[in-house]
């Protein structure tokens, strides 16, 4: 079936409509979840590869069309650090998650507060659906800045994508990399334990470790392929051939330290945030234990005044709720630290990309020095 | 006097007596005090006694309410007027002490607590009472019962004989105003004996009789007039009755009733008496002064009196019999006047008069200078005495009577060579008349000039600094000045080195804050302009500055107490400084070690060592010893309380913090308007300093992130200069240095100078220096030459090499110049660059990390950091004893590392070269 598709994609660009009662458009609410559900193919091979493995998707096929869209959405409306959103189509066939289509959120401004983001997604799929294109929702798409995209805003849309809509994705799209002469386009889900945490909303010191978890297990990243037609791929070898050496030597430009410089002041100001937060669950740990000696001596000398008590016959003094004396002190919310370490490993991952493309660059550059 | 002419009303024998009070303040004063002995005893007499009327009037009228509210059975009230009484009665206790309690009052008591006793067991009637009253009626009860215990044995008189008292009751609410000026008399007379008693004890026979006389002679000579038709008149007129009662039982409380019974049943006969008494004293006068030649009529006399007898005629009367004036005589009447000082009813310039009069007889007669020298320290010590608050100032004319009157003295004693003066002189050993052996006075010159000193600050203090007035005063700095020269003059020749080292000070606090305009014309080799003949005559005394040497130096080696010496030396600093002599200055500065104890001196010492601060580091900018001005202002800018510090001024916010007592101390601190240092003036080369300094710095170190500021108040005036929303051309002085502080950032040195030596800024602060044109040379030198450090600094990455030529155009300054600058900077390591010799160009090593490696050194930093607070994190976890000390270490062994880091980079720079 997937080559079907395949083939009707490439010809007609159209995905032939595979669910064909009126059903509700697929949002990432529950109903719209449950509306969903009775669909076709899908639920019980899900639930065969749920079991031998964390997620329902283990690759992604990206159309090339859908890379474009995100591309030019983001170089039409996005400027600067400004970060643009928007919403993925398509369907999973085994547990591959084909991407077909997208489209883009418009940018939010102070003015239109009262614009309602359902709405307007209920409206398009619908639309699109009008014209035979694919209408279920799998996932958004989000632009980035030097990679910083691990926040809490991330997580939590995520998270209610995932809760709604199992297979969903989120598709990051670094377009400064991509200016660069790479195309980075990551997609991301989140693990299976974070999850858990997330429905539970536990995010306490105590929570985060009884699930075992940290920054390296928070997202899991999909392995992405590019699907293209026939045809393109035909066209793009021939565009290959035909593009000058200079055309390719762009490629070995040494980028400037502007990069380098901007990815080390955001992983600056990361550390500082997390070094706030480390004092800051200092002084809740010094605090506790604190108090817990506290609350052993208090107890301990309960106990002899009662046991004097006793010997002299007396009634015991009436066990008083500790926890109302010993109010235990707020713990902080751990996810913050964790999302930080998750943003800052992203960061280093970055420069470590970074530098060491560019160092190879420099050994190549040496080497022809050298051969010249 | 009106009071012989008065109805009898007390209120009217109370103005008059008041209106006496005042009198003596007036102009016509002069004659009247002049005849203190004949006719003042009586006005003294009345000062006193309007304060017993008072009290006593008060009372009774206290009593007449209570009786009042007691017959209407208002207990409200009556307990009201009860407390008020007690407390009136409280008030006059020290008359009351004097005399015992009066009947009245007793009576009042004894009549009060039966009739409460009777409300008390009135049952049915205290049924009736309304709540308030019996609320009352209880409490006064208890009161009056607790109060009466005290006076129990006088009760117990006054009940054993009520008829008496009753009588008296009734007279006095028959001429309720004749009984208080009554009672009151009497004290009046026990009275007289504080005032006057001087002369009555002189003159045992004839004070008494002469006062008698002018009482009866006045009393006479209405007599014929009053008696008849105005009988109020007798009633307002038991001062003769009262004085004799006096006499004869010496104030006995038991008198009072004595005379008033006497009055009210043989009121006639009294009256009789009376006049008799006084044609027989009238008489004894009359025998006694016939040669005064005013005996003829008794009006005659007392009329003589009143038109105004001239002075010179008068003053015998002070000796009034015509005794010999001689040196003992003087002496005692002298003392007399002394006793008198101090006294609470003693009319203070009625003092002054007198001893001015004794001082002009002793004078007339001859009697030498001892005692004229005597009468004169007295008059002085008076004049200060005038006030009797010490934060009030002289007034003007008191203020020139004194200075007349120090110079007088000083006029004898440099006239007189046989006249001993000092302190230690006791009153015994004294030899004021005229012999061979010298004179010997008890009084302290030295100690009057220095209170004439205090008081002329004190004056100058409380001047509105702004008014003509203060002009006015000022111009008699040169006389007070005048007067310490004389007197140095005098204790070098016959003072002790203590005192010597006293008046030194003296003389030293009135040169140190003057610049010397004429040595500084002379140095700079003008002819000294001599514009009128006063300007000669200053230009040709002693140079200010030789004399401060002299006189400082003395100090330094005698004084023994170790505030003058402190004095002496911050003075010579301050001069000094103000002369621009910067390296004597400091060097004194140094040598004393004050700033390490002068925590310890007393508040105007450490004023004064504000002051010398401050006029060191203004000396020291305009010497362009830049960082040493900012040294010096830095602890009283980054106060922010300059003007507290120096003494100028205090601070409003403070008003909370300090009560009335503590700002009547601060306020005597302040030092006068014509010392002070121009606050502004301070400001900015405070700020103009720390710019000179703090700009290239920053410019330095731009990177580092533990960079230290120099100058907070600097920084803060900065961010307040970025904190305008809009910024326009600058106005105040700070915006000035603001603007010029940012355009000097750039290296743009002509617009910082254009921003720091303006019009604007001339009038404001430059043109406030002496040597305005060389202060103003200085300055564009000093923005020239940081600005092109900060220049240096800032652009350096830019440039791989730069001509020196170049550079010394764009900066206007000579390539020697330029080359020192760089090389200096070189050397410091605070640029990566060498000196291309041929070529005149400076190359640039490209050593300075980038801003990468910054960032990336910072990273480091942070880093280092998180881990610590890791590792605290972890040693919670471990356990919390123990883990703290290992953290230390720990974190110690992280500092090394990164310094090691840190070292090995550089190592790695200097490699590069």
């Amino acid at each position: 079936m997937a080559a079907v598709c395949g083939n009707a994609d490439v010809f007609t660009g159209r995905v032939p409509l595979r669910n064909p009662s009126p059903s509700f458009p697929r949002v990432f609410t529950t109903q719209a979840a449950s509306v969903r559900a009775p669909g076709p193919v899908i639920s019980t091979e899900m639930a065969s590869t749920a079991g031998t493995l964390d997620s329902p998707v283990k690759q992604i096929q990206i159309e090339g069309m859908v890379v474009l869209k995100i591309i030019k959405h983001y170089q039409e409306e996005g400027q600067g650090s400004e970060v643009v959103q928007g919403v993925l189509l398509g369907l999973v066939v085994e547990d591959r998650l084909e991407i077909t289509n997208c489209f883009p959120f418009p940018q939010h401004t102070e003015d239109d507060a009262d614009f309602d983001e359902v709405q307007y997604q209920m409206e398009m799929m619908r639309s699109l659906r009008h014209v035979n294109i694919d209408h279920l929702h799998v996932g958004w798409y989000q632009s980035t800045y030097y990679g910083s995209f691990v926040s809490r805003a991330l997580l939590d849309s995520q998270f209610s994508y995932q809760h709604a809509i199992e297979e969903s994705v989120v598709l990051i799209y670094d377009p400064i990399k991509t200016g660069q002469g790479s195309l980075s386009l990551k997609a991301y889900r989140l693990t299976p334990k974070l999850m858990e945490i997330c429905k539970e909303k536990d995010f306490t010191p105590e929570g985060l470790k009884k699930a075992n978890i940290g920054f390296e297990h928070m997202f899991e990243e999909v392995p992405i392929v590019i699907r293209n037609s026939h045809l393109i791929n035909v066209l793009m070898w021939e565009l290959e051939d035909k593009s000058t050496v200079a055309d390719k030597h762009e490629l070995l430009n040494l980028s400037s330290s502007n990069h380098l410089e901007k990815s080390l002041q955001l992983l600056m100001d990361r550390v500082d945030d997390m070094s706030q937060d480390i004092v800051k669950f200092n002084t809740y740990s010094r605090n506790l234990s604190k108090q817990q000696q506290q609350k052993h001596q208090y107890l301990q000398r309960r106990q002899q005044e009662n046991a004097q008590r006793q010997s002299r016959g007396e009634p015991q003094l009436p066990e008083e709720d500790i926890n109302k004396m010993f109010k235990p002190p707020q713990p902080p919310p751990r996810m913050d630290t964790l999302l930080i370490a998750g943003q800052v490993n992203n960061y280093c991952q970055n420069v470590k990309e970074f530098t060491s493309q560019n160092l190879g660059k420099l050994f190549m550059a040496e080497a022809l020095q050298g051969h010249n | 006097m009106s009071r012989f002419f008065a109805t009898g009303s007390d209120s009217e024998s109370e103005e008059s007596s008041s209106a006496d009070e005042i009198t003596p303040k007036a102009p016509g004063t002069t004659l009247k005090q002049s005849l203190l002995l004949s006719d003042d005893e009586e006005d003294t007499k009345r000062v006193v006694r309007s304060a017993k009327d008072k009290r006593f009037e008060e009372l009774t009228n206290l009593i007449k309410t209570i009786r009042n509210a007691m017959k209407i059975r208002d207990m409200a009230k009556c307990l009201e007027e009860f407390e008020q009484l007690c407390r009136a009665f409280l008030k006059s206790k020290n008359i009351v002490d004097k005399e015992g309690v009066p009947s009245f009052y007793i009576r009042l008591l004894a009549d009060l607590e039966d009739y409460l006793n009777l409300l008390w067991e009135d049952k049915e009637g205290k049924k009736k009472m309304n709540k308030n009253n019996a609320k009352a009626l209880s409490t006064l009860r208890q009161k009056i019962r607790k109060y009466n215990r005290d006076y129990e044995t006088e009760i117990t008189a006054y009940k054993e004989n009520p008829q008496e008292s009753a009588d008296e009751e009734e007279e006095k609410e028959a001429g309720d105003s004749g009984s208080s000026s009554d009672s009151d008399d009497d004290d009046d007379d026990d009275d007289d004996g504080v005032s006057a008693k001087a002369f009555l004890k002189k003159k045992p026979e004839s004070a008494p009789d002469a006062s008698k006389f002018l009482k009866s002679s006045k009393g006479s000579g209405e007599s014929s007039s009053s008696e008849d038709d105005d009988e109020g008149g007798w009633g307002s007129d038991p001062v003769g009755s009262g004085s004799e009662s006096s006499d004869e039982d010496q104030g006995k409380s038991a008198s009072l009733a004595v005379v008033f019974l006497k009055k009210t049943h043989e009121s006639e006969k009294s009256a009789d008496k009376k006049v008799s008494k006084r044609k027989k004293i009238k008489k004894e006068h009359l025998e006694e002064e016939p040669e005064e030649g005013e005996g003829e009529e008794v009006e005659g006399g007392w009329e003589k009196v009143k038109g105004g007898v001239c002075l010179v005629k008068e003053k015998p009367k002070m000796f009034a019999k015509g005794t010999e004036i001689n040196i003992p005589v003087v002496v005692k009447k002298l003392n007399e006047i002394l006793q008198a000082r101090g006294k609470k009813g003693t009319d203070r310039a009625a003092q002054i008069e007198l001893f001015n009069a004794l001082a002009a007889i002793t004078a007339e007669n001859n009697l030498g200078q001892g005692i004229l020298v005597k009468i004169k320290f007295n008059i002085i010590a008076s004049l200060y005495d005038y006030n009797p608050n010490l934060a009030a100032f002289m007034k003007p004319d008191m203020w020139k009577k004194c200075l007349d009157c120090i110079n007088e003295l000083l006029d004898i004693l440099f006239e007189d060579n046989n006249i001993f003066i000092g302190e230690n002189i006791a009153e015994d050993s004294e030899n004021l008349a005229i012999s061979e052996q010298p004179f010997r006075v008890r009084g302290c010159i030295l100690t009057l000039v220095e209170r004439m000193d205090e008081e002329f600050t004190k004056i100058m203090q409380n001047t509105d600094p702004h008014s003509q007035e203060y002009v006015d005063n000022l111009k008699d700095e040169g006389k007070v000045c005048n007067i310490i020269d004389r007197l140095l003059d005098y204790l070098e020749t016959k003072g002790s080195t203590e005192e010597i080292c006293r008046v030194y000070l003296r003389r030293i606090m009135h040169t140190y804050y003057k610049f010397d305009y004429k040595t500084h014309r002379r140095s700079l080799g003008l002819p000294a302009e001599s514009k009128s003949e006063q300007d000669q005559d200053e230009s040709e005394g002693e140079d200010s500055a030789i004399i401060m040497d002299r006189l400082c130096k003395f100090i330094y080696a005698k004084d023994r107490t170790d505030r003058i010496r402190t004095c002496a030396i911050l003075c010579h600093i301050y001069h000094h400084a103000l002369h621009s002599r910067w390296y004597q200055a400091r060097d004194l500065m140094l040598m004393s070690h004050l700033q390490d104890n002068i925590q310890h001196a007393d508040p105007p010492v450490q004023i004064l060592y504000n002051r010398t601060m401050v006029q060191l580091g203004i000396c020291a900018f305009r010497q362009g010893m830049i960082k040493d001005a900012h040294n010096a202002l830095l602890d009283i800018q980054s106060s922010g309380r300059a003007k507290e510090l120096l003494g100028q001024g205090l601070l409003m916010r403070n008003m909370q913090e300090r009560n009335a007592e503590q700002e009547k101390i601060e306020k005597r601190r302040q030092v006068p308007f014509h010392m002070h240092i121009n606050l502004e003036l301070l400001e900015c080369v405070y700020l103009v300093s720390a710019m000179l300094l703090e700009i290239p710095y920053m410019a330095a170190h731009e990177f580092d992130a533990r960079r230290r500021m120099i100058s907070k108040q600097f920084h803060h005036q900065l961010r307040v200069g970025e904190r305008q929303p809009l910024l326009g051309p600058p106005e105040s002085m700070r915006e000035h240095v603001v603007a010029a502080s940012k355009a000097m950032k750039m290296g743009d040195w002509r617009t910082c100078h254009s921003f720091i030596i303006n019009e604007k800024m001339n009038s404001k602060v430059w043109d406030l220096f002496p040597e305005t044109q060389r202060v103003r040379e200085m300055l564009v030198r000093k923005i020239q030459e940081e600005s092109l450090r900060t220049y240096l600094f800032t652009y350096s990455s830019v440039y791989d090499s730069i001509s020196m030529h170049t550079l010394s155009e764009m900066f206007q300054l000579e390539i020697p110049t330029v080359h020192s600058i760089i090389s200096k900077m070189i050397i410091n390591e605070e640029l990566m660059a060498s000196l291309d010799q041929p070529t005149q160009t400076v190359v640039m090593h490209r050593t300075e990390p980038t801003s990468l490696q910054n960032m990336a050194l910072q990273l480091a930093e942070k880093l280092g950091s998180l881990v610590e607070n890791n590792e605290r994190v972890f040693d919670l976890k471990q356990g919390v004893y123990g883990g703290y000390f290992n953290r230390d270490q720990k974190g110690s062994y992280q500092q090394k590392h990164g310094g090691y880091q840190r070292g090995g980079y550089r190592n790695q720079n200097q490699n590069n070269y």
